[in-house]
């Protein structure tokens, strides 16, 4: 096993360029860290489950069968049924479709606006970061179920709009980590050194800062993953969100709460998932960083 | 090399303050210099006396709350401070590099060194990647590392700092630049490596023709290697000229402390000698001769009157009123 990741890392680091080759490498070399490993599985297991969930799912998400309500699990249904009689293993493999697009679309927003404009406040020092500072304080002081509301107002109700105010409200947190960062690498000798070979403020910004703040974007963004998850949750649950029948895990969660003891299952499963997905992320996460972290290379 | 007359790079009156909220740090107060083809140009003195701020200035790296308030530097019959940033930019790698103190921080952690090394040929010669990474490899030969192959694939952490800095080298030689600031190149490195890295580092001058400003408080590096040499003093030049002038014959009262300061071994001195109080504040510099607090023979013109640089003998300029008249 380490022989095996010793000569993928060898031959890792011959290529000096970026390619699709390496890509290829990355991957099998990620494979061989235990818990990036697991945390590819897991997240590969949820994707696969979205992606298959027609042909997994035994019936259709919004399938009402009340006759045959709260029923604890059996054969006919793995995770039992819930107050409308409806399956919610089928229902849990359906929510993951929305689980990760929830998310990824969430994180993708928020770490393209919290970064680019993290690095723009640490990079220029002065102006320009008072300006994006107080942006984001701003931003950072409104609620986010307020703006939702708002966004929900203009557009109707939705996942969408609710991916869209989660976004808009909550990127301060990257850009504040990120200007952070910056600032301490920017007095750095190798960005002065960078400079003085001539290179533009945008190709610092590019190819110098961003390569060597990557591992915390990682770290943040399987942070944000699962809280994004949860965020959409609370606006479902407030009806802004994932409209019924919409499988959802988080609208899934507080339909449940309220049977907790009668009926645990209805809220124990999709609860089990949303852990078991952000746990996924967190590992997957966690191996990315250490596999980028060029510490641990040679 | 065609011998040409006129300087490579020419400093005048250079003022560099740094606008803090205590006052105005008066960095680098009126400094000039002349830097002739070819030659290793030293700018010794204390620390915090304004060498580095100086070289920075040249390459225009001085950042908020710092700024170039006045003064020329002509390089090639261009003045820089003149320059838009984006032609500034051209220019720096491609004519004036420089190489940091200590090589431990002066380059990325997060890519290997061929990569870095091969970055100023792709931004100023729009080199094509694989010739850029063969050009990289050659340098790194170049710079006299074993292997140059492996080597450029290694990551800077885990090269030693001598290597460190020869990387830092090969990364600013790479355009061959006609000016190389080598701002304490050795400072950091441990003494027998310091040999071997200003010995590169003249091999590659004398190679390439390339004129060396080499910032440094050490001495006998100066005596060995520098061919003229400016002190400075708090902010300012106090004394320059050729080395053999300046060491045989030192004027400033400062270059005669700072000569005195140095160990001879074979002279069995009991004590080393020191030049007595410390650097004075640069925001509240003292009026007159800002050496005249530590000058053992202060008068009273000192106290009241700032000395100029005045010509004693041929190349060879102190600001002292000891002399003159």
């Amino acid at each position: 096993m380490e022989s095996i990741k010793g000569s993928l890392l060898k031959k890792f680091e011959t290529r000096s360029m970026l390619g699709l080759a390496r890509f290829k490498e990355f991957l099998l070399l990620l494979l061989h860290y235990k818990a990036s490993c697991i945390g590819l599985c897991i997240v590969m297991g949820i994707a696969f489950l979205a992606i298959f969930a027609p042909i997994i799912a035994p019936q259709h998400y919004a399938e009402i069968d009340v006759p045959n309500k709260l029923l604890p699990p059996s054969l006919a249904h793995p995770f039992g049924t819930d107050a409308l009689g409806r399956d919610i293993f089928s229902r849990v493999v359906y929510g993951a479709q929305i689980a990760l697009w929830v998310g990824l679309i969430v994180v993708l927003i928020e770490a393209l606006i919290g970064t680019s404009l993290g690095i723009i406040a640490g990079y220029f020092n002065g102006k320009i970061d008072k300006i994006i500072s107080a942006l984001a304080d701003l931003v950072w002081s409104f609620p986010t179920v307020v703006l939702a509301l708002g966004v929900v107002m203009v557009i109707g109700p939705g996942i969408t709009q609710v991916v869209i105010a989660i976004a808009i409200t909550s990127w301060p947190s990257f850009t504040r980590i990120i200007r952070a960062k910056v600032q301490s690498m920017v007095n750095r000798e190798f960005i002065l050194a960078a400079r003085s070979i001539g290179e533009s403020d945008l190709n610092i910004m590019l190819r110098y800062l961003l390569p060597n703040i990557i591992s915390t974007i990682l770290v943040l963004a399987t942070l944000t993953l699962p809280s994004a998850i949860i965020s959409t949750t609370a606006l479902s649950f407030l009806g802004f969100g994932a409209q019924p029948p919409t499988p959802d895990w988080g609208a899934m969660l507080s339909e449940g709460a309220s049977l907790l003891i009668k009926a645990p299952w209805v809220a124990t499963f999709p609860g089990i998932f949303i852990v078991i997905t952000a746990l996924g992320f967190n590992l997957l996460g966690d191996g990315l960083r250490d596999l980028l972290d060029p510490k641990l290379r040679w | 090399m065609i011998y040409v007359d006129a300087p490579l790079l020419t400093v005048k009156n250079l003022k560099t303050y740094f606008y803090l909220s205590k006052g105005v740090l008066k960095a680098v107060d009126g400094v000039s210099l002349t830097i002739k083809r070819n030659e290793v140009f030293c700018l010794v003195g204390e620390t915090g006396c304004g060498k580095s701020v100086t070289a920075l200035s040249i390459m225009r790296l001085i950042f908020h709350p710092g700024k170039i308030v006045d003064g020329n530097i002509i390089y090639e019959g261009i003045d820089l401070l003149k320059l838009p940033e984006s032609e500034m930019r051209k220019i720096r790698g491609k004519e004036i590099a420089m190489i940091f103190q200590s090589p431990m921080k002066s380059l990325n952690p997060v890519f290997n060194i061929g990569y870095q090394i091969s970055e100023a040929p792709i931004v100023h010669f729009n080199l094509p990647h694989e010739d850029a990474w063969k050009k990289a490899v050659e340098l790194i030969g170049k710079v006299k590392m074993p292997d140059p192959e492996i080597r450029a694939k290694s990551y800077p952490h885990v090269l030693s700092g001598g290597m460190r800095q020869r990387s830092m080298i090969a990364m600013m030689i790479s355009c061959e630049p006609k000016l190389l600031i080598a701002d304490e190149p050795t400072t950091a490195l441990d003494v027998t490596v310091q040999a071997q890295i200003m010995d590169l580092l003249l091999e590659i001058k004398k190679r390439s023709g390339m004129s060396i400003m080499l910032i440094t408080h050490n001495f006998g590096l100066v005596a060995e290697r520098g061919d003229d040499v400016a002190v400075m003093y708090s902010g300012k030049v106090v004394e320059e000229g050729s080395v053999k002038d300046v060491f045989d014959e030192p004027l400033h009262p400062y270059t005669r402390g700072l000569l005195g300061c140095i160990p001879v071994g074979f002279k069995r001195k009991t004590e080393i000698d020191y030049i007595p109080g410390t650097l004075p504040s640069p925001i509240n510099p003292p009026v007159g001769c800002r050496f005249h607090p530590r000058c053992k023979y202060a008068t009273e013109k000192c106290v009241k009157e700032e000395p100029q640089l005045i010509e004693i003998g041929k190349n060879h300029t102190v600001a002292c009123h000891l002399y003159g008249e």
